[in-house]
């Protein structure tokens, strides 16, 4: 359908859950009120590393309004360990205890405050273990086990092929390489090496963890602030030997994510009480706590890239190592990711591609918004850069010569660019003025980044049930975090049936109504579960028209819905009349069906990628040399979405995505001490706040109709958070002649970059 | 322990209550008036998720204490719509796409509609600084800022001194 | 969560510090709460017995007597960043109690509460010094004033006893051809370094300047050693003066490394802030006749 004749989609239409959100009417999992609802509290580790000697309980027990008080022994679980690519993270911590804030022993009780006071009079004796609390120290050769044994946990198809290192801390091995690497580095006119950092981040979405569970009869209902309600079915069935039939998970609006309530997490403990003291059970996290649950990986990257005089690029090294943790979480699959994306959105004839997903005693990472690109493309951007200074090449000239083409292929057998980068960064270069002349103290840089989006080896089914008024709802177990997909659900649903937008409803996930879906993460909804929901409205549609054939006097092939109505010659009758019409009564429906199933290749993801997520940004900075600050002026970031299902909407989750990269590039990190977290809370760990957001913010929507979403869409939402910190990294270069290595580039790091640079004793930046 | 007997107008309802000194004015506005639009997110202060109107000052529920609400009115995001007409701040948001997730949203209203009632039209410099306290890890800022401005426009337009 | 705790609410200072001494170690006084109230919910302190000075009339407000402020120990920051009389004769002060913390912790946290918790990242207590402020402390039965410096024992920790209330702090107007400034640096939500200067100026030299530093070490102070540097100069030639005024008081604040940043970082910050507030200080002098 072309672009101009679509009446919904690709309109700014207001959000469906926005009137509830500006009323408080929007409620979300710690709203939800239960008959008998006990509230459950958790005694955490101090330590990052100790051999449980025992738990002591009683008194904690005996206090006022305690309902139980379990250790791992005391879960009525037929399976304590869980994890989506390793089963090896128990639900509370069983004779070993592997990092700081890892949950030991929980408190069940009446009210919340009964509960809190109780936790102190929990007694937890243990001997302390040496702790590894960096991938360095994990990877050491003395270095003992954190996990002796792990477990596959078989839960994703393209986690199957998981590659531990045996007899080291490293969980997932990805490796890859092409071309002729000796070669290419003779060839080489230029061959520049860096190592790059990116911190631990805590994702700190406003809405901390919270989990309700209800144990009824033979089954088990979770209310959860999961972006995954199926995968974490499957595991609750696993932990209780349960069939998926009986377990219930059930999603209402979740207050943010970015990752952090991907797979499982405190659901499995908050059931297992549930199911201990026979009452619906509520663990709410705080946000400190948060902290202490997940995180994502600090990652360190040694990059290598050989170039020829004229900027050609010929071969890069990317060795990739990632702190997982004490736990994998999903770990392994952003290791595979970050590895695979390394290189970048480039031309590469050679590579060679190592990355390590390495155990720690440090708080377990795992997905968060950009997996793993924001990372790896902080190193390789910023060595981008470098090349471009060596060789005394424009920044925007060096990328454009090199940038994958349309159709070009990436890796051998995967699908092949379905973008044009060029005009991505063209567009950004021209946003930001790249050519404008810059006053002192001023600096410019710029970015691309990409990735497999939509997922790999994903799967969508929806339900669209048109009602016997006319009113649609829609069943898709797409988790609504902020990011719009049920408004866009809405709008593919109305576009494609023909009906108005204000008659469609979407469900919020529910396991036991809404149809599988594989989560809400990788930018995959709007794409694969757009498609399964406007595959189920084609087909509830072609079922109303085969009814209004008969009732119109005409062939159904020949008829079409628009408004609510189909009309043939004078005579009209609306969607409404068709079903009350066929049922004979004011009732009824018409459900359609749609899924999506995964594509195959041969690529070394051993899955078709569905779409590419392209990303650029552009920054000018201004410095204040003597106290390091660098003042953001200009932030510009491109998104190329296909079809902006809605653009308002599309531009939004670009700035907040391209925001929650400036964090980490100026400010924002983990601190982390011999394994303890010296900042859980917000007063320590700096997040964006208004006065971060610079003069100018800007997102520009590339908008192709070349995605293989609904019509023309890709995913959107992660692209924004990739280019920030390699763009302001060298606008700060430009500026002032430094180049740091290390996130955050926080003033003090640009004042002992400078003062260095000063004294001499920093060699020149053109390494 | 002594309770503290005291009569507090929330939303325009007067309500005559008993609280113990430690309850929070969350504590007291979520679980004993039900009014759940107040969220719990840092509880330290910091993120303005929590901002309700203490006699039109714009405060922390997470951390002050439900006795200090004695004799005095509160306004919490559900007592700002009037039946089905949305208050402009918030008509502002939903119209400016300034919000995401929604979970700092009722507390970002509350502390736009303290700012515009003090300040009736501030430059984009005063929204941020005044507004610094409020965390919003969705948006990015930008749509809540063009969203105040807007607003508070509108406000001043429409009419001076009626005390929304 | 709070634990329980009594809540006294006494209608005079004699009252408050009769209650003090009763309960001794377990009763502390509660104004705003913005600090309290915090660090019990985190569980880092407890009080069985909290004494609201808010009951107390008179302990709230500002007046100007004679040119000298006199301010409520109980006001708030709001109230001080936006009254008049602080505006007009006090602009520092202003401009410092708009720029503490968020705005629903100003509109409720007080001026006498910040200074008693004593977190050393914080800003009323630094540039109050440069002022030459005093303290007015009561108790049951008899009252004293310090010099507001005198306050600052340590971090969290204050020159009290364990029956006295900090009731007003009083902050002398500076001489002529004055002003003072406050600039702070930061990342974190909570300030890194503070500088506050106060700078007279006599037929073009430097009759008088204050300098105080905060949040670096563990209580914000007047940096005498500093301020000899600058004093006498011509004013065209304090450039050298200022330089080396930095370097003595950044080593002199007793830095700390931290999450903040490192010692050697803060201390080359406080020379920064300090010549940038030294300027803005001869700015509002040469752009303010009366002064």
């Amino acid at each position: 359908m072309a672009a101009d004749r679509l009446t919904v989609v690709g309109r700014a239409v207001p959000r469906l859950d926005a009137r509830d959100k500006v009323t408080g009417a929007a409620r979300y999992v710690s709203d939800l009120a239960l008959p008998g609802l006990a509230h459950a509290r958790v005694w955490r580790s101090p330590v990052p590393h100790a051999r449980i000697i025992e738990t002591l309980t009683e008194r904690a027990a005996a206090a006022p309004g305690v309902l139980a008080v379990c250790a791992a022994a005391d879960l009525p679980v037929k399976r304590l360990y869980f994890g989506p690519a390793y089963r090896d993270q128990p639900i509370l911590a069983h004779e070993v205890i592997r990092y700081a804030g890892e949950p030991v022993v929980a408190v069940v009780a009446d009210t919340e405050r009964h509960a809190q006071a109780a936790l102190a009079l929990v007694d937890v004796r243990y001997e302390e273990l040496p702790a590894a609390t960096s991938a360095e120290q994990a990877l050491a050769a003395n270095a003992s086990l954190i996990h002796p044994e792990i477990e596959r946990a078989g839960h994703f198809r393209d986690l199957s092929g998981l590659r531990p290192i045996p007899g080291t801390n490293v969980c997932q091995h990805y490796a890859y390489q092409r071309g002729d690497l000796a070669h290419a580095l003779e060839d080489a006119d230029l061959v520049v090496e860096g190592v790059y950092r990116y911190p631990a981040l805590s994702h700190h979405a406003l809405e901390p963890h919270c989990v309700v569970a209800r144990v009824d009869g033979d089954g088990l209902t979770v209310w959860a602030t999961t972006q995954h309600p199926f995968p974490v079915r499957r595991e609750l069935a696993d932990v209780f030997d349960l069939p998926l039939a009986a377990v219930q998970v059930v999603v209402p609006l979740i207050g943010g994510a970015f990752g952090g309530k991907c797979y499982t997490k405190t659901e499995p403990l908050a059931a297992a009480l549930a199911a201990r003291v026979r009452r619906p059970v509520r663990l709410a996290l705080s946000m400190e706590e948060n902290a202490r649950t997940i995180t994502r990986h600090a990652v360190s990257v040694v990059i290598k890239t050989a170039v020829t005089r004229d900027g050609t690029l010929l071969a890069r090294e990317c060795d990739v190592v990632l702190d997982t943790g004490a736990y994998a979480d999903i770990g392994p699959r952003v290791a595979t990711k970050a590895g695979y994306r390394a290189p970048g959105p480039y031309r590469i004839p050679t590579l060679r591609i190592d990355a390590k997903c390495v155990y720690t005693n440090n708080v377990p990472a795992g997905a968060y918004r950009g997996y793993g690109v924001p990372q790896v493309t902080w190193a390789g951007e910023s060595q981008m850069d470098v090349i471009a200074e060596r060789l005394g090449l424009d920044p925007l000239a060096l990328r454009l010569k090199n940038l994958l083409k349309r159709g070009e292929e990436y890796v051998a057998g995967d699908t092949p660019i379905d973008g044009d980068l060029a005009e991505g960064l063209e567009q950004t270069a021209r946003a930001v003025g790249w050519t404008a002349p810059l006053a002192r103290g001023r600096g410019r840089g710029l970015a691309c980044a990409m990735k497999d989006g939509g997922g790999t080896h994903s799967t969508s089914t929806a339900i669209v049930r048109i009602n016997a008024d006319g009113s649609v709802d829609v069943l898709a177990g797409s988790v609504e975090a902020g990011q719009g997909i049920r408004t866009a659900l809405a709008q593919i649903t109305a576009e494609t049936l023909g009906v108005p937008f204000a008659s469609v409803v979407v469900a919020a996930p529910d396991t036991s109504v809404t149809p599988y879906d594989w989560g809400t993460s990788a930018s995959r909804s709007t794409t694969i579960m757009g498609l399964a929901v406007q595959e189920a409205a084609r087909d509830a549609r072609e079922q109303v028209l085969a009814l209004a054939a008969p009732l119109l006097d005409a062939e159904a092939s020949m008829l079409t819905i628009r408004d609510g109505a189909i009309t043939r010659d004078d005579r009209t009758m609306t969607v409404a009349e068709v079903i009350s019409g066929h049922y004979g009564l004011v009732g009824g429906e018409v459900a359609g069906v749609g899924s999506f199933v995964p594509g195959k290749s041969s690529g070394s993801l051993g899955g078709a990628t569905v779409f590419w997520e392209s990303g650029m940004g552009a920054a000018e900075v201004e410095v204040d040399r003597e106290t390091g600050a660098i003042e953001l002026l200009k932030y510009i970031s491109a998104a190329d979405v296909g079809q902006a299902i809605n653009p308002r909407e599309c531009a939004a989750q670009d700035e907040g995505a391209a925001m929650q990269g400036i964090g980490p590039a100026l400010f924002e990190a983990r601190v982390n001490d011999a394994g303890q977290l010296l900042n859980p809370g917000l007063i320590d760990y700096r997040v964006p706040a208004f006065t971060d957001l610079p003069p100018t913010l800007e997102t520009v929507l590339i908008e192709n109709a070349d995605g293989p979403g609904p019509f023309g869409a890709k995913g959107v939402g992660e692209s924004g958070t990739f280019c920030v910190a390699p763009a302001i990294g060298s606008a700060l270069t430009q500026a002032t002649g430094v180049r740091l290595t290390e996130l955050p580039m926080t003033p003090e790091r640009v004042w002992r970059a400078l003062r260095d640079a000063e004294r001499g004793s920093l060699p020149p930046t053109l390494k | 322990m002594k309770e503290i007997a005291m009569t507090v107008i929330v939303n325009g309802d007067k309500h005559d209550l008993t609280v113990p000194p430690h309850e929070t004015l969350i504590e007291c506005l979520r679980d004993r008036l039900g009014l759940l639009g107040v969220k719990k997110s840092c509880d330290v202060q910091v993120c303005g998720t929590c901002t309700v109107l203490l006699d039109d000052r714009p405060v922390s529920a997470c951390t002050v204490l439900a006795f200090e609400a004695r004799g005095r009115s509160v306004r919490t995001i559900e007592g700002l719509a009037r039946g089905d007409d949305l208050h402009p701040v918030q008509a502002a948001f939903v119209e400016h796409g300034a919000l995401q997730c929604g979970f700092c949203t009722p507390g970002m209203i509350m502390a736009t509609v303290a700012l515009i009632n003090e300040n009736p039209r501030p430059t984009a410099d005063e929204v941020k600084h005044y507004m610094r306290g409020n965390i919003c890890r969705c948006t990015g800022y930008k749509r809540i800022l063009e969203a105040i401005l807007d607003a508070s426009r509108r406000m001043s337009g429409a009419s001076a001194g009626n005390g929304r | 969560m709070l634990r329980p705790f009594e809540l006294s609410e006494p209608t005079s200072v004699a009252e408050a510090s009769e209650l003090l001494a009763r309960h001794g170690d377990a009763a502390r006084i509660y104004a705003g709460g913005t600090e309290l109230i915090l660090a019990m919910k985190e569980g880092l302190v407890h009080y069985e017995h909290l004494v609201n000075v808010k009951t107390i009339p008179g302990l709230a407000g500002v007046r100007l007597d004679a040119g000298t402020l006199r301010l409520g120990a109980a006001t708030s920051h709001r109230a001080l960043e936006r009254d008049p009389l602080v505006r007009q004769h006090f602009p520092a002060v202003a401009r410092m109690e708009a720029d503490v913390a968020n705005v629903r912790v100003r509109e409720v946290g007080t001026l006498g509460g910040n200074l008693c918790f004593a977190e050393p990242h914080a800003d009323p207590g630094t540039l109050l010094q440069v002022f030459d402020a005093t303290a007015r402390i009561e108790k049951k039965g008899s009252a004293r004033t310090i010099p507001l410096e005198g306050l600052f024992v340590g971090p969290f920790e204050t020159c009290l006893e364990g029956d006295e209330l900090l009731t007003e702090i009083v902050v002398p107007p500076l001489p002529s051809r004055s002003a003072a400034a406050y600039l702070k640096f930061g990342f974190l939500e909570r300030p890194s370094v503070g500088v506050a200067v106060a700078v007279t100026l006599d037929d073009g030299h430097v009759a008088d300047a204050r300098i105080a530093v905060g949040c670096v070490g563990p209580v914000p102070r007047r940096m005498r050693e500093a301020e000899a540097e600058l004093r006498g100069k011509p004013r065209t030639e304090t450039g050298a003066a200022l330089a080396t005024a930095g370097r003595i008081a950044g080593r002199a604040a007793d830095a700390i490394t931290d999450l903040h940043g490192s010692a050697e970082y803060k201390e080359h910050l406080v020379g920064v802030l300090l010549r940038r507030a030294w300027d803005q200080a001869l700015a509002a002098i040469d752009g303010s006749p009366r002064r």
